[in-house]
Formats: structure tokens, C-alpha cells, sequence
């Protein structure tokens, strides 16, 4: 099953607009745009919840099953990773 | 000592140099944006001791410290301190190209702070309104220019567009210009809405989300630093524009008569 606990780059810019995020990579500028999902997961990403947590709330937000919501979510949050604009902690966040 | 300045979207900037040839090339080439003005920026400008160098592409790398940038070219070297709005410009060769690439990384900078973006754009003045549209090499920005002799000139190439209080927007005239090779007039136009062009086989509008519009203009905007701090403020200024201009996707054939399908947007 997923682990870890995804955590947006600090250094990115990002608005939502009608549920779908516009980002801007901090490194070289680049622009990306998410769907309501990939949004949903990216708001998700706070470094305190876990991965499997996130692909729960995703099932109940978009009535979509366990099996395909993981495999789907994973895959998105390694592609933000390639991306650089999230991390993977192996623990939790302490609250600020 | 000779010091001049230039005014471009509102901010001023004095080039200050023992050269007289280097201030002769500033007064020729933004002739019409020249001011008397207290200057918000201030540039010690000299000469490259080593003249032109192997390096074609524009970098801009950060220092140290927050807002601290050196611009490199093959044709000049630069520091700017984006707090202080000082800097300093070392030319290899003492020609517009190389204060033009410049003052565009400067005015991309210079001008964030007053809510104004250098966005790839022509833009054009019609009574007291102004139109930008945007789009990449090719996709239109000179031929639409040369379809509209009635209209004002704000520039054919390197838009300024500027947020202002109460919700409007304005365009500013533009010394930055393409293949036109013409400044645009030195003048504050209201902005209409904002066109992202293509070219196609009838003329048509489509209005567009904040969202899609948003994701239309970014990649329009001149930028050159990657600090976080400068990126999200682009973000910011750009999410402002989107949310108090009307945008618009514009494909259109080279006519004239696309100016029906603008006015009717």
C-alpha cells in the first residue's frame, strides 16, 4: 500500500481556480495545471497526512474505488515529485 | 558623468556613466520615454573590459542574498540589487541590443512591485481603450498590428500592462519593440480585455475562465528570476489581471475585419 506523507515545495506559487490548480515551479518557472483530482490531492499534500489518508478522502470526494484511487493517486504524486513540486517524508510533519 | 533617465510603464530609471557614447545610445534609442523625473532605479553603467564574450542565451543567476541577481550576455554583464533598485551594466559593445536585452530583464523586475507585468504581447490603442494580445512568435502579434493603421501603437511586441486602484488596468506605451521595429507612443491606456491569438480560417472569440486565462497569460510574462518570493508575486499581479480584464481566445485570418469580432467580444 502507498506510505509517506507528500508535502508541497514551499518554493512553488499556486492559485485554484473552480477546483483546479494552476502551479508555477519554482526552480524554472514552469507552469502546470491540475484537474479537480490532482488539485484535491495537491491540497492534501500538507506533510501531515499521509498518503494513505489523502487516496481515503479521495475515494469519499469523488466516489471512486479504493484500488483504482490508489493506483491513480500514486502515480500523480511520483509525477509531482519528478516535477519537483512535492516530497515524500517518511514521517510526519510536526505541527508548526 | 553624464546620467539619463528612462520612464518605461511609469517606473524611472537613471543610467549613469562616464561614457558619453553610452548615454548618446540610451537618448537615441528610448527617445520618446526619456524623463526629467526623480529616478526610481539607478545603474552605473561602464564598459566590459573584455568586450564581447562566448555566450549567446541571456542567464540570470541569484547570489547569496535575497533579490541580489547577475545578468550575463554575451554582449554585457550585470548586477542588480532588487532591494536597493540599484545595479550595475558593463557593455562589451556599446549598442541598443545590448541595453535593450538589459532593461527588459530590469523592467521585468522593476515593474512587479507596482503591479505591472512585461507580458509577450502587441498591444494597440482605439479611443480611450486599449487591447493586448498575447501570444507566441508567429502566432500573429506584428500581422494584427499591420491590420489596425488606425490604431495607436503601444508596442507590437513586449507589452506593459499595469494594475492601477479601483480595479482598472492600463496599457503602456512600450520602447520594446519586434519586428515592427517601432517604439510603441508614450502614453497610459484603460485596458479593454486581453486576446491570446491564433491564426485560423474565420475570426472567432471565446471567452475564457480566469483559470484558462491565467494558464494562457503565464507563459506570456517576461521572467527571468526563479527566487519564490518574485514568482509569486508574478502569480499574484497575473491572477489579479485575469480577474479585472476580460480575455479572450482570438483566432483570426489576416483581415482587417477581425476588428468587428474584437469590438463584438
Amino acid at each position: 500500500m502507498p506510505d509517506g506523507y507528500p508535502e508541497q515545495n514551499p518554493r512553488a506559487a499556486w492559485r485554484v481556480y473552480e477546483g483546479e490548480a494552476v502551479i508555477v515551479s519554482p526552480e524554472d518557472s514552469m507552469l502546470h495545471t491540475l484537474n479537480p483530482v490532482g488539485t484535491f490531492v495537491w491540497e492534501a499534500a500538507d506533510g501531515r497526512t499521509g498518503l494513505e489518508a489523502i487516496i481515503g478522502r479521495v475515494c469519499e470526494a469523488f466516489d471512486v474505488d479504493r484500488a483504482t484511487a490508489a493506483r491513480d493517486a500514486t502515480a500523480f504524486v511520483e509525477q509531482l515529485c519528478q516535477r519537483g513540486l512535492l516530497t515524500i517524508l517518511e514521517a510526519p510533519r510536526p505541527a508548526a | 558623468m553624464r546620467e539619463v533617465t528612462v520612464e518605461i510603464g511609469g517606473v524611472r530609471t537613471a543610467i549613469v556613466t562616464r561614457h558619453p557614447d553610452v548615454a548618446d545610445v540610451v537618448t537615441d534609442r528610448y527617445a520618446g520615454f526619456l524623463s526629467r523625473g526623480p529616478a526610481d532605479w539607478r545603474i552605473e553603467t561602464g564598459l566590459r573590459p573584455e568586450g564581447l564574450v562566448d555566450q549567446e542565451d541571456v542567464t540570470v543567476r541569484t547570489g547569496g542574498q535575497a533579490g541580489r541577481l547577475t545578468i550575463e550576455r554575451h554582449d554585457f554583464v550585470a548586477t542588480l540589487d532588487v532591494p536597493a533598485r540599484t545595479g550595475t551594466l558593463a557593455l562589451g559593445a556599446v549598442d541598443h541590443i545590448a541595453l535593450d536585452t538589459f532593461l527588459r530583464v530590469v523592467y521585468s523586475l522593476a515593474l512587479l512591485p507596482a503591479g505591472a507585468l512585461l507580458v509577450h504581447a502587441a498591444s494597440l490603442g482605439r479611443g480611450e481603450r486599449a487591447w493586448m494580445f498575447a501570444g507566441p512568435s508567429g502566432s500573429g502579434k506584428t500581422t494584427l498590428t499591420r491590420l489596425s493603421p488606425d490604431a495607436t501603437l503601444l508596442s507590437d511586441e513586449i507589452s506593459i500592462v499595469r494594475l492601477g486602484a479601483g480595479g482598472t488596468a492600463c496599457c503602456y506605451g512600450s520602447p520594446f519593440w519586434g519586428e515592427l521595429g517601432e517604439a510603441g507612443r508614450n502614453a497610459a491606456v484603460p485596458l479593454r480585455a486581453i486576446h491570446f491569438l491564433r491564426h485560423a480560417d474565420r475570426h472567432a472569440t471565446t471567452a475564457l475562465t480566469p483559470r484558462r486565462a491565467l494558464a494562457s497569460l503565464l507563459p506570456n510574462v517576461l521572467f527571468f528570476a526563479a527566487e519564490p518570493a518574485l514568482v509569486r508575486r508574478v502569480l499574484d499581479v497575473a491572477a489579479d489581471l485575469v480577474a479585472r480584464v476580460p480575455c479572450f481566445a482570438l483566432g483570426f485570418r489576416p483581415e482587417p475585419s477581425v476588428w468587428e469580432a474584437i469590438d463584438h467580444a
